[in-house]
């Protein structure tokens, strides 16, 4: 493994900064290493340096696509954490639909559910799931259901989506992998009908949201943490500026966005919390 | 000293009794079946950690079914089979079903010892992994549980807060009554 000099940790973290809006802590020297030592051997650098330059210089932007699939986490489960799915099912989809419907009768009911750090689709699919069993024919609606994430690699797992048993079996109710996914080998892959619910595209939540529309449920979980105060202030303002006036935010559990967005306020159902702009 | 449980399922007395032999002696914790049936019987009856099993078998349960009744049972059974050379295709296809891995008759132990120590590496790691989610699932818990209070305190305070601004920046009333509505409205938090 290539070792980093003080230096290098501070040109590429600016780097990483630049590129994602992710900011690393200086004094985790082991992650620079851990994440980016292959990267750097397989282009042959000698050094960080090296790769910052090579980086840098490439105009196809692959080796600034290989970073960021290295630093950003990619840890996620099918339904990570109850609670929002639970709160989902219970609470936002029902309040949802019911201020949809009252609208108009003759047009179908539409929904439009964003996942702003989607990674390898579980939270999108286990929200399309929900939304399955909740509404049984999904046809009677009109449902969008979009996942960003920074990584391309993420990206192209979700939309294959197809999950190694390790991944899948934590989390994933046995009922509900039969239910909705296809064995193939050791790996799982979800049903057609599910997939055709959801689309995902590349997004780094750094940069102007652009022809987003407004979303009736958007799902901000884990991502914003790896943001500094001030780019966390920016992300939730232009969050609030996509979601509808009634529309619900959910965050990570052990997030808060108190002092990062006066525009929404929190509220509790049973042991969840959401978030309504105010 | 190794904590594996392992099914030998093979038809041929002498690979069975030597399996069973040699795998014992290696410490694993041992039962053999006859053939796929006496398999069936004893993975519905008991979790084993591997199966070893022939590819070849007369009757309506092979290697193949006996894949799959362990697969069907949990994803955790890893599946080893046995296989004559010709048959390699039909281990490869296997493999395709989730067998961990195939072996060549005639069985080198070596390579047998090596993978089954494999498959415990593996299966450590796993119930690593686990562990680790376990302990992460638990302390985020309770962090969210505090973290979920003071959010809402501090909302509650905030709007409050607003509340006592509005009261005193509310020019068209009384100074001493603004005060006193202010007060108020700090005593009642």
């Amino acid at each position: 493994m290539i070792k980093i000099t003080p230096n290098e940790i501070k040109t590429i973290s600016q780097y990483i900064y630049d590129i994602s809006g992710i900011y690393l802590d200086h004094n985790k020297t082991y992650l620079f290493e851990t994440r980016l030592s292959s990267i750097a051997e397989a282009l042959g650098c000698k050094s960080y340096q090296e790769l910052h330059t090579k980086a840098k210089n490439d105009r196809s932007k692959g080796i600034e696509r290989k970073i960021i699939d290295a630093i950003s986490t990619n840890e996620t489960l099918f339904f990570r954490d109850k609670g929002p799915f639970e709160l989902l099912q219970h609470k936002l989809l029902p309040e949802i639909i019911d201020a949809r419907s009252s609208r108009s009768t003759s047009l179908k009911t539409s929904i439009k559910i964003w996942s702003a750090a989607a990674s390898t689709g579980q939270e999108l699919y286990s929200i399309a799931i929900v939304i399955k069993e909740l509404l049984q024919d999904v046809s009677k609606f009109n449902i969008k259901l979009l996942g960003t994430d920074i990584s391309d690699n993420a990206i192209a797992q979700a939309s294959y989506g197809k999950y190694n048993k390790f991944e899948i079996e934590r989390g994933l109710p046995r009922a509900q992998l039969q239910k909705y996914f296809t064995p193939a080998g050791e790996f799982w892959k979800i049903k057609d009908d599910i997939r055709a619910m959801v689309n995902f595209r590349k997004m780094n939540l750094m940069q102007p949201f652009t022809a987003m529309g407004k979303f009736d449920i958007i799902f901000c979980r884990n991502v914003a943490i790896y943001f500094t105060l001030p780019d966390r202030k920016k992300l939730f303002n232009k969050i609030a500026d996509c979601l509808a006036d009634d529309g619900f935010l959910v965050i990570g559990s052990t997030e808060s966005l108190t002092g990062v967005c006066p525009r929404f306020v929190p509220k509790r159902h049973l042991r969840s919390i959401f978030y309504q702009k105010k | 000293m190794n904590t594996m449980s392992i099914l030998v399922v093979d038809d041929d007395p002498v690979i069975r009794h030597l399996l069973e032999k040699r795998l014992r002696k290696a410490e694993y914790e041992v039962d053999v079946a006859v053939d796929g049936y006496a398999a069936e019987k004893l993975l519905e009856q008991k979790r084993y950690d591997v199966v070893l099993t022939d590819l070849m078998m007369p009757g309506g349960i092979g290697g193949i079914e006996v894949l799959d009744i362990a697969k069907s049972i949990s994803n955790d059974i890893e599946v080893i089979l046995i296989t004559a050379h010709s048959s390699v295709d039909t281990a490869v296809q296997a493999m395709k079903k989730g067998a961990i891995d195939y072996l060549e008759k005639p069985i080198n132990f070596d390579e047998l010892f090596l993978r089954l120590e494999k498959i415990v590496t593996i299966k450590a790691l796993l119930q690593n992994a686990r562990d680790i989610h376990e302990a992460m699932g638990a302390s985020e818990y309770a962090a969210s549980e505090t973290i979920q209070d003071l959010e809402l305190l501090a909302a509650k305070l905030q709007n409050r807060l607003d509340k006592v601004e509005n009261e005193l920046r509310d020019t068209n009333k009384d100074p001493e009554n603004r005060i006193a509505k202010a007060l108020n409205l700090i005593a009642g938090l």
